[in-house]
C-alpha cells in the first residue's frame, strides 16, 4: 500500500508528462482516417446492433424479466464497460513493447506508459456512452438515483482494470507471449461474464465461479444501478473491491520486480 | 576540486539474453534444467568519477559499452554489481527523437517530447518560439512530423532537448548528422551549457569533437576502462590501439 501511494505521488510530479501521453494516444489513432473520431461511437454501434440481432432475434435470450427492457440497451450497458476492460487491457499490454526507444533512453516513471493507455481508453468510452445515453432517451428509460451507484462500480473497474494492466504489460516486456494469451484469454472471459446473457439465468451450481469473477459481479452491478433494479448486492461489490485491490497490488508489485530489467530485454 | 556528481564505483554490467525466445521452447528448457540464459558482460568493472561543471569525453570502438555507460547514468538501466551515483536532473541527447510520435504535428511533438523531457507546459510555451527557431521549421510546424526529413527531425529533437535546464547534459553522438552549419549551432548551445557549470559527458567517434570541447577522456575497450586523463594523451593512446 505504502509502494504505492509513493508511485501516485511520482505520477503526480510526472502529471504533465501523463497528460501528453494520454493526448498522443487520443490525437494520433485517428490522424489520416476520414470519420476520425466517429470511429469510437461507430465500432460499439455497429457491434450492439448485430449482437442485438443475433442474441434476441434468433436466439431469444431473456432480458430482465422484472423490467421491461430492450435487448439492445440490456447488452449495450453490460458491453461498453466489457469493451473498456478489454481494450484497455489489449493496449496496455503493448504498451511497454511499443515505447521501446523512450524506456532504453529516458528515465521517467514506467507506471506511466501503462497508466496513459488505460486513460486514453477511458476517454473512448465516455464517448462511446453517448450513443448509449441517446438510446436510452428514445426508448424512455426510467432512471432512479440508484444510477449513482455507476462511479463507486466503476472505480472498482478500474483498480482491478489496472491490476492486470500492469501484469500483463510487464510480462509481454519479457514474453511476446503473453499478447496472444491475453488474446485468447478476452475472448474466452467475455462468454463466462455475464453479458450478452443475464446472470439469473446461470445455474445454481455455478453460480459461485460468477461470483469470483470480479468482471461478473462488475457487469452486474451496472445493469441493476441503470436498469432499475435496485441497489447493487453490496456483498458481492465488497468482494469484488477486496479481489480487484488484491490484483492491483500483485500486478504493481510484479511490474516493480521487472521494472529494473526493462531496459535489458526488450 | 569541485563535488563529484557522477560516481561508479566496480560498476559490471551483464546482460543476460534469453536463450528461447518463446514458452514452447522455454519451458521444456527449464524442465530439462538446461541454462535459460547467456551472459554477456557490457562492462567489466569500471570506475570513475566525474565532477561538477566537467565535460568529459567518451572514446572507444562500436560495442565497447559506451552507450551502456550512458545509461546507466541515465538511470535507465541499473548494474548488476557496483554502484553508480549521479546528483543532478539529466537531460539526455542520446538518439534524438525517440519520444517522436511521426503522426503528431511538429508543435504537438515540441509538447510531447519537452513532457519527456521532464519539462512543464509553461516552460515549454516560453520557449516554444525559440524552440522552432533553432530547429528553422517554422514553416512546417504544423505538419505531422512523419513528412519531415531526416535532417528536420534531428533538428527538432535537438532543438527540444537543449531547452531543458539540466544540471548534467548527455550527448551521444548525436552530431554526426545535420548540415555544417546546424553543427556549430550546436556547439555553440554546448558552449553556452559549459560556461553554465552544466556537467557534460560527450560520447563521440570524432576524435577532433573531443579534443576541442572537452577536458577530460576516458577510453573504452572490450568492456574495460583503458585509461583516463587529458583528452590529448587519452585519444592518443586510442589513435594507436587502432592502428
Amino acid at each position: 500500500m505504502f509502494a504505492i501511494a509513493k508511485e501516485i505521488k511520482d505520477i503526480i510530479k510526472w502529471r504533465e508528462l501523463l497528460g501528453q501521453m494520454v493526448g498522443r494516444e487520443v490525437k494520433a489513432r485517428y490522424k489520416q482516417s476520414i470519420l476520425g473520431y466517429f470511429w469510437i461511437i461507430l465500432n460499439p454501434l455497429a457491434q450492439m446492433l448485430v449482437m442485438s440481432f443475433a442474441f434476441s432475434i434468433i436466439l431469444r435470450i431473456p432480458t430482465n424479466a422484472a423490467a421491461n427492457v430492450p435487448y439492445s440497451i440490456f447488452l449495450f450497458v453490460a458491453l461498453l464497460p466489457w469493451n473498456l476492460f478489454a481494450n484497455s487491457l489489449s493496449s496496455a499490454c503493448g504498451s511497454l513493447v511499443g515505447s521501446a526507444p523512450l524506456i532504453t533512453k529516458i528515465y521517467f516513471p514506467r507506471t506511466i506508459l501503462v497508466l496513459s493507455t488505460v486513460i486514453a481508453k477511458i476517454i473512448d468510452f465516455l464517448l462511446a456512452l453517448t450513443v448509449l445515453i441517446a438510446y436510452m432517451i428514445y426508448y424512455q428509460m426510467p432512471i432512479n438515483l440508484n444510477i449513482l451507484w455507476v462511479l463507486p462500480i466503476f472505480f472498482i473497474q478500474q483498480i482491478f482494470t489496472m491490476g492486470l494492466a500492469l501484469f500483463f504489460a510487464a510480462s509481454n516486456l519479457l514474453y511476446r507471449d503473453i499478447q496472444y494469451l491475453l488474446s485468447l484469454l478476452l475472448t474466452l472471459w467475455l462468454y463466462l461474464t455475464p453479458i450478452i446473457y443475464p446472470a439469473d439465468i446461470v445455474p445454481e451450481r455455478f453460480k459461485v465461479f460468477f461470483q469470483l469473477n470480479p468482471m461478473a459481479v462488475i457487469v452486474n452491478a451496472y445493469r441493476q444501478a441503470v436498469l432499475g433494479g435496485g441497489a447493487p448486492n453490496l456483498t458481492s461489490l465488497s468482494i469484488a473491491l477486496v479481489v480487484s485491490f488484491i490484483v492491483l497490488l500483485m500486478g504493481y508489485g510484479y511490474f516493480k520486480s521487472r521494472e529494473k530489467i526493462f531496459a535489458d530485454n526488450i | 576540486m569541485q563535488e563529484t556528481v557522477i560516481k561508479f564505483q566496480n560498476v559490471t554490467k551483464k546482460f543476460s539474453f534469453q536463450s528461447q525466445k518463446t514458452f514452447k521452447e522455454f519451458l521444456p528448457a527449464l524442465i530439462k534444467g538446461e541454462e535459460t540464459s547467456t551472459g554477456f558482460i557490457a562492462l567489466d568493472n569500471i570506475d570513475f568519477e566525474i565532477h561538477k561543471g566537467e565535460c568529459v569525453g567518451i572514446i572507444g570502438p562500436n560495442g565497447s559499452g559506451k552507450s551502456t555507460i550512458l545509461k546507466l547514468v541515465a538511470g535507465v538501466m541499473s548494474p548488476t554489481t557496483g554502484q553508480v551515483t549521479v546528483k543532478g536532473s539529466i537531460s539526455p541527447l542520446i538518439e534524438l527523437g525517440a519520444g517522436m510520435h511521426p503522426e503528431l504535428t511538429g508543435r504537438e511533438n515540441i509538447y510531447l517530447n519537452g513532457a519527456i523531457l521532464g519539462l512543464k507546459r509553461k516552460e515549454i510555451d516560453q520557449n516554444l518560439q525559440s524552440i522552432i527557431n533553432f530547429a528553422g521549421i517554422e514553416e512546417f510546424i504544423n505538419q505531422p512530423v512523419k513528412h519531415y526529413s531526416s535532417g528536420m527531425y534531428m533538428r527538432l529533437a535537438f532543438a527540444i532537448a537543449v531547452h531543458v535546464n539540466p544540471e548534467i547534459l548527455i550527448v551521444d553522438e548525436i552530431l554526426a548528422v545535420g548540415d555544417s552549419a546546424f553543427q556549430a549551432k550546436c556547439f555553440k548551445r554546448m558552449e553556452e551549457f559549459k560556461k553554465n557549470g552544466v556537467t557534460i559527458i560527450f560520447v563521440s567517434h570524432a576524435l577532433g569533437q573531443i579534443q576541442s570541447f572537452c577536458n577530460r577522456a576516458i577510453y573504452i575497450n572490450h568492456s574495460k576502462l583503458v585509461t583516463e586523463g587529458s583528452t590529448e594523451t587519452v585519444c592518443k593512446k586510442y589513435l594507436e590501439d587502432q592502428s
